[in-house]
């Protein structure tokens, strides 16, 4: 094609802008243009700064000032993020005010006023910005046909974000409703850059499928911090090496610190005050954070009043903060894709690179880190895997469509399975489904007289809602995020943001811990609230959040796998993780690219089996306790195991003399469903589907009910049900999110079917340098929260080294 | 069944894993709060619980019934959960439970959820006295040791940097509160207010319900 001869985009009304700005058309904007305005639904890739966002607009605009004066909704701008939506608002703002154009726009996200949202529905803006969750809602009115038939373009930025979670169910259903609204729709996804294109275009495009990419030539600019001090053989807080951040925070004009966890970013925070002489301006940014805070951080952020900002993922995605310089990464970076967004929030011009340092806080970190940047300069970018749609979504889907007016259950199973995640939906599932919102689903038919929809006399295809008071029972339990228990937390009248219960329960009056960046004094909990003071108290818990734990990404475990293989390694690595790799050569052996290293010692009268997967951690967690029970059968006696991204190790009271007999794929078909059944994982699962499915409510109107009374009576559900009909759909959809997401149920079995072949058993007479990180996490999981400050890691670890006997190489 | 020794009101009891009291001497089994067809109370407001909760605890009580044959059955309140729940049980329900009534007395003492709500073959009572002891749903002004229910009394365990809740029985020197028999239903922390209220703060005998075995802290 030659696009490049007579550049179509000279003429679009958007040029004369361009123009004044001093700005040209980009290659994928102009190919963009051109396909759509042919019919072609497409994924366009660029990185950030490549005028993404005006990319999608494009099109819509064009259209808009053709049709001139056009009435009535024309595109729809979907984003992931709310405060991205608000961002979108304020790019589009420009041109169009500038330009003077005749074409009205509006974001409708869950902060939008009541009213605000109802003159929206009775005179809609040309473009709408909001997000799945909203559009949902919009699609569960009775006038959602009138308000979309006209609709034109659908644009999903940030579609990456969308293909592997149930929120990307949900969205792919109502994308589906939409076009049967308006048939002649057309699709425009935004990406970042995407390792498996093909994927992204397979779920969102229809219609002539385009991919449309741009790659920038300029790689960021990445290096692992130059540190002086001792890197410890385990832990996670970077404590070692906080000076030298400081260091590099004072030499940049602004600098996000990234970390993995809300508890490392409270952590580091503390710890750069605590040095922090030169009077800083230190800011700290997490999702649990109040609104309001959070919004006054990223405030300051963009018109650069901090110095720096330490952040968990909720800055992650999206948001323009021109003047950032640099980005420091504090921890292993567990995927590449992940840490290439991270580095991308640093100088969003295209033609400079960004600038960012790792910070490893452990000697595995180390080579992972290594292992991220040698991918990252190949361009070796982390496949997202598609999966298949999840049942809870279709029942709230179904419940929805019910609220906008009765269906036919044909028409609508024919609609969700052209949603790309739902095209294997069976017709009987569908069925049950309809049966799960309808009453509940049982074999027993006791709900007959309370249903929420039933069949018409006339036509028994044909679905009704009972009455309207339904659909403000659907609308307030829309959405696919659950949240875990969370209390508000006070200081005097002012919210500083949320805390998991767990956490709280475990608090008397008088504990100190730090939030927000504060010391804070537990006073009481009443009315679902937590009564704090400000505390002096150097002594302090830091609130653990669970659940945000990334595995390792199998792309960049094989890169390190890869790395670790490699022989020159005083090229590779700083003198200290050298000689630590040689002792354990000398001792052991370092695993080939493709085997399995196992090491067997034993130790304080205990046997111990550590196992090198690299398989991440949820399928080194699910492997463990498989082993458990394996390692039972053959009557080793095993006493417990701990796993991490890297290694599983376990401790027997009797020596495991049949690793290799155990260590295979019948492991997997064997045990997996016991696992499964003994472990809480299915039913917190059931939690979360009973909630999406709308079987139990969020919260009753009129009734407070806390996330732990959910969490309660969802348990005695769970057990109830399993009992007497075991089979029921909420079950079965429990048990395949288990396997899809929570255990690496894929990931495991490849690594399973593969592993006999490739064990390399190596007994020893004492721990190896490499098993050092994962043996000292079980005296760490052991200890009570009260005691886990990094001095007792620090002293524990000397133990250990003393008696592996490398206390000699630092 | 493993049964942990209750000592209240100079009178020996026997508390079992299934949240049932066994008062020795007297040959007698008591519940509390049941709440049986609250599944059917929540589908009212098309929250579709699983439809098993009433023949659930209809096992559990025939069950027991069978293995100590007691002389008498008292249930201090909430049977049911309410107008409905009669609807979830069954005509085959009826017949089993007026066999069981043959060889054990039934004594139904009325709660706050079933206050009017009648079933053949039981007899109702506000409160019922044996000897010094006093059954009653929700405790009263009275110098009768009380065994009464309403609270579903749970203890908040603490240890090892762990929480977790668990259905207890719980006395104090004069009122003794049964947990919950039922399946659907939750709990009250015994040093919540409202337990406070009637059993002070202090000199507590707390007795968490484990899986087979009933402790005592």
């Amino acid at each position: 094609m030659n696009i490049n001869k007579s550049n179509p985009l000279l003429l679009h009304p958007l040029n004369k802008w361009m123009k004044k700005k001093k700005w040209s058309w980009f290659p994928h904007q102009i190919e963009t243009f051109h396909h759509v305005r042919t019919g072609s639904d497409v994924v366009v890739f660029a990185p950030t700064g490549a005028g993404k966002t005006l990319t999608g607009f494009i099109n819509p605009i064009d259209d808009l000032i053709k049709l001139k004066k056009f009435k009535g909704l024309h595109t729809l701008y979907i984003s992931p993020l709310k405060s991205l939506a608000n961002d979108i608002v304020r790019n589009l703002e420009k041109p169009i005010k500038e330009l003077d154009l005749n074409i009205s726009f509006q974001v409708r996200t869950g902060d939008t006023t009541p009213y605000k949202k109802q003159k929206q529905k009775q005179k809609p803006p040309n473009i709408l910005i909001t997000t799945p969750e909203s559009l949902a809602l919009l699609n569960s009115y009775e006038n959602a046909k009138e308000f979309f038939h006209n609709l034109k373009y659908i644009i999903i930025d940030e579609i990456h974000t969308f293909l592997d979670n149930k929120r990307a169910d949900l969205l792919s259903l109502n994308i589906e409703r939409l076009q049967t609204f308006s048939p002649n729709l057309q699709r425009i996804g935004l990406s970042a850059t995407l390792k498996n294109k093909q994927d992204a275009k397979k779920w969102l495009c229809r219609k002539k499928p385009k991919i449309i990419f741009y790659e920038n030539s300029v790689l960021p600019k990445i290096k692992i911090l130059e540190s002086k001090e001792r890197i410890p053989w385990s832990g996670h807080m970077a404590t070692y090496s906080i000076n030298e951040i400081y260091k590099e925070i004072m030499k940049s004009k602004l600098t996000i610190i990234f970390v993995n966890t809300r508890a490392q970013a409270e952590y580091m925070f503390k710890n750069l005050w605590l040095i922090n002489k030169k009077k800083l301006k230190i800011a700290v940014h997490h999702g649990s954070l109040e609104k309001n805070l959070r919004l006054k951080v990223e405030n300051n952020l963009s018109k650069g009043l901090v110095d720096c900002v330490v952040a968990t993922s909720s800055l992650e995605l999206g948001l323009d903060y021109g003047d950032v310089e640099k980005i420091i990464q504090v921890g292993a970076p567990k995927g590449i894709n992940r840490l290439l967004q991270r580095v991308g929030r640093s100088n969003h011009n295209l033609n400079t690179p960004s600038k960012a340092i790792l910070v490893p806080t452990n000697r595995f970190e180390f080579i992972e880190a290594k292992a991220a940047i040698e991918e990252i300069k190949k361009n070796n970018l982390d496949k997202i895997d598609l999966k298949e749609g999840s049942f809870d979504v279709v029942a709230q889907h179904i419940f929805a469509t019910a609220c906008a007016g009765q269906f036919d259950i044909n028409d609508l199973y024919k609609e969700i399975i052209k949603a790309y995640p739902y095209k294997k939906l069976k017709l009987n599932d569908f069925k049950q489904l309809i049966n799960l919102i309808q009453d509940g689903g049982y074999v027993l038919k006791n709900y007959d007289q309370f249903k929420r929809i039933f069949q018409l006399r006339e036509n028994k295809n044909i679905y009704k809602l009972v009455n309207k008071r339904e659909t403000r029972k659907y609308r307030m339990n829309v959405g696919t995020i659950i949240e875990n228990p969370m209390l508000k937390i006070k200081l005097g009248t002012k919210t500083l943001g949320n805390i998991e219960e767990v956490f709280v329960q475990n608090l008397s009056q008088g504990d100190s811990f730090i939030f927000a960046g504060q010391v804070l004094e537990f006073q009481l909990m009443k009315n679902n609230l937590v009564q704090v003071k400000r505390s002096k108290s150097l002594i302090s818990k830091i609130p653990s959040y669970s659940g945000g734990r990334m595995p390792l990404s199998t792309n960049l475990a094989n890169s390190v796998r890869a790395l670790l293989a490699k022989s020159n390694m005083r090229d590779l690595y700083p003198e200290q993780i050298t000689e630590w790799l040689k002792r354990q050569k000398n001792i052991s052996k370092i695993p080939k690219k493709d085997e399995y290293l196992v090491e067997q010692f034993p130790r304080k009268k205990n046997f111990y089996t550590v196992i090198y997967t690299f398989a991440g951690w949820h399928a080194n967690q699910t492997l463990g306790f498989l082993l458990l029970r394996g390692f039972k059968e053959f009557d080793y006696k095993p006493l417990g195991f701990v796993a991490n991204d890297y290694a599983i190790v376990l401790w027997s009271l009797k020596e495991v003399k049949e690793i290799k007999t155990i260590l295979n794929l019948g492991l997997l078909d064997k045990h997996l469903d016991n696992y499964l059944e003994e472990t809480s994982i299915v039913k917190r699962l059931f939690r979360d589907n009973a909630i999406i499915s709308c079987l139990i409510e969020r919260r009753l109107p009129g009734m407070e009910k806390t996330g732990k009374q959910v969490l309660f009576s969802s348990d005695l559900i769970y057990t109830v049900l399993k009992k007497n009909e075991p089979d029921h759909i909420l079950l079965k959809s429990s048990y395949e999110d288990a396997k899809k997401n929570m255990i690496d149920y894929d990931r495991l079995r490849e690594i399973l079917k593969k592993i006999d072949k490739k064990i390399i058993l190596k007994k020893l007479t004492c721990i190896s340098p490499l098993a050092v990180p994962i043996i000292l996490e079980i005296n760490r999981e052991n200890l009570s929260k009260k005691e886990t400050d990094e001095y007792i890691l620090e002293d524990l670890e000397n133990e250990i080294l003393k008696e592996a006997n490398v206390l000699s190489i630092n | 069944m493993y049964y942990q020794s209750i000592n209240f009101g100079n009178e020996e009891f026997h508390a079992y894993p299934n949240k049932s009291l066994y008062w020795k001497r007297l040959n007698t089994l008591i519940v509390s709060d049941l709440h049986m067809g609250k599944s059917i109370s929540y589908a009212k407001n098309k929250q579709f619980l699983p439809p098993y909760d009433t023949k659930e605890i209809l096992n559990k009580i025939f069950v027991s019934l069978d293995k100590i044959k007691p002389s008498n059955l008292i249930i201090v309140g909430d049977l049911l959960h309410d107008v409905f729940s009669t609807l979830s049980i069954k005509d085959q329900d009826y017949k089993n439970l007026s066999q069981y009534m043959k060889n054990t007395d039934f004594i139904w003492i009325k709660g706050n959820h079933d206050k009017n709500i009648q079933i053949e073959g039981f007899k109702n009572f506000t409160n019922y006295k044996i000897g010094k002891f006093l059954f009653t749903h929700i405790p009263i002004k009275t110098s009768l040791f009380q065994i009464c229910g309403h609270y579903h009394p749970k203890v908040k365990i603490v240890h090892r940097g762990k929480t977790i809740f668990k259905t207890s029985f719980v006395h104090n020197k004069k009122i003794l509160i049964l947990p919950s028999f039922g399946i659907l239903t939750g709990g009250l922390d015994v040093h919540s207010k409202q337990i406070s209220d009637v059993l002070g703060k202090n000199n507590l005998s707390i007795y968490p319900v484990g899986q087979d075995k009933v402790y005592k802290l």
